[in-house]
């Protein structure tokens, strides 16, 4: 049996694929021959053929990432056909949506507490709405929110994961 | 390539491999003829057989949900050629452990606050001022200034941190233990397996289809139905973050606070329908295009 370059066996892609694993196969580094499932899913799903074009596209140094990012979808598309890992991107997507929501809501009530504190010491009395006093927060306390694009608070020193940095 | 005596034109997946496109055509549904780009994102990483193998596995009624989801798929793989979906999924677990650290900051200060203000009303009932405004200013303005000032201390989370958050905060999904593909940076593979089969069983599950705008922030598209079930299959999927942070539970006890949920269903709705208006606003190129005609409907 052909050997590939450092060891006595073919890799995983050969072995499955039935030829000779030579020294300079490009599956070899990545499908050892003892994973010999993670091929099978990526041939499954993608084609040798695909995986193959995608990994000369690529710079060496980033193929394992390829490849394996590879053998995650596949697998997640083994397991659930209809959606694969797309059903996974929207259920993080979902729950971004709800942290959003809900950090625009307590920093809401954050402003609403710290006006009504600020308007108590200013005047010495309460005043009852909150939302009367809104117009007045003072910039000082306000907390940049990924809901607008007020630029506002100078910096919070927030660092802020959000969508602007693809 | 166009049907003999026909106006029809032949779809995107026929025009690509120069064949006649027949009425039967199974791809002609969903690679329309002005759409190239998407099938050539398509055809790229999977292959015509790959597809329609796929399809012919798939319920007859899912099968709209699965060619959306291998376009969707392929169009993450032409925007990030080495990692694909997984590197979105990075993007957005990053994402969600930021917003639960600001979170947890917020509420922190409006804890410190509420009891501020309780002890500014203890301070009111226990003692009759004759003026009350010096009463009240008595001791307290310092600290009003004191609570509000660290939440703008905070200090940005060290790029270290954000290194094991890709590990502790996957870890904390749901994990289908596999086999372990990780030999490389830092995606923990055979973390990032999150279920929602059991909630795509009915059909129901609705699909977010990101696709960024010029400026890079993703626009999120949503299907026309929101079902109790989806909302549970976030739920779960929130709950799964309580190993990470214990005061996740506090934020559930907080239900006065926050949106309750009719709110959230309707107002997410609206801002969906917002997103989706957004959507179909940008047409930079067909890949766009196929986002705003991208909608799944409630399968029964």
């Amino acid at each position: 049996m052909a050997s590939s370059s450092y060891s006595n066996s073919p890799c995983a892609a050969c072995k499955f694929l039935r030829r000779k694993c030579m020294p300079d196969c490009i599956f070899a580094p990545y499908f050892p021959p003892e994973e010999p499932q993670k091929f099978a899913n990526v041939h499954k799903i993608f084609g040798a053929s695909n995986v193959s074009k995608l990994l000369n596209e690529v710079q060496p140094h980033q193929r394992e990432d390829a490849v394996n990012s590879l053998a995650y979808e596949a697998e997640a598309r083994i397991k659930d056909p209809v959606y694969g890992c797309v059903g996974a991107i929207s259920v993080l997507q979902r729950q971004v949506i709800r942290l959003q929501k809900e950090l625009d809501a307590t920093n809401a009530d954050l402003i609403r507490y710290t006006c009504n504190e600020m308007t108590t010491l200013h005047d010495g009395r309460r005043i009852g709405e909150a939302s009367s006093t809104f117009s007045q927060s003072p910039s000082a306390y306000y907390y940049p929110s990924p809901w607008n694009n007020d630029p506002c608070a100078g910096d919070a020193g927030f660092h802020r994961g959000g969508g602007n940095h693809m | 390539m166009t049907l003999k005596g026909g106006t029809t034109q032949a779809c995107a997946a026929c025009k690509f491999q120069r064949r006649k496109c027949t009425p039967e055509c199974l791809l002609a549904p969903y690679f329309p003829a002005d759409q190239p780009k998407v099938f050539l994102n398509v055809h790229k990483l999977f292959g015509v057989s790959n597809i329609v193998k796929i399809l012919k596995d798939v319920d007859p009624s899912q099968k709209k949900n699965a060619m959306e989801s291998i376009i969707v798929q392929a169009s993450y793989r032409d925007k990030y050629p080495v990692r694909g979906c997984v590197e979105e999924i990075c993007r957005l677990q990053n994402q969600i452990w930021l917003h639960e650290e600001e979170l947890h900051a917020v509420y922190q200060q409006l804890e410190m606050c509420r009891q501020h203000q309780q002890q500014q009303h203890q301070g009111i009932h226990h003692v009759v001022p004759d003026d009350l405004a010096s009463q009240l200013e008595l001791g307290m303005a310092p600290r009003a200034a004191n609570n509000a000032l660290p939440l703008f201390n905070h200090a940005p989370q060290p790029q270290q941190q954000q290194q094991q958050v890709y590990n502790t905060s996957v870890a904390a999904l749901p994990v289908s233990q596999q086999h372990s593909y990780s030999n490389s940076n830092s995606v923990d593979y055979n973390s990032l397996y999150i279920e929602s089969k059991e909630n795509n069983n009915n059909g129901t599950n609705p699909l977010w289809v990101p696709y960024a705008n010029n400026n890079g922030s993703p626009i999120a598209m949503q299907s026309q139905m929101v079902t109790s079930q989806a909302l549970s299959m976030h739920q779960e999927a929130a709950g799964d973050y309580d190993e990470m942070h214990p005061f996740f539970e506090t934020i559930d006890d907080r239900q006065s606070y926050i949106y309750s949920k009719e709110a959230y269903e309707s107002s997410s709705e609206e801002s969906l329908k917002d997103s989706r208006k957004c959507t179909e606003h940008v047409a930079e190129n067909e890949l766009k295009s196929a986002a705003a005609c991208f909608s799944l409907t409630s399968v029964n």
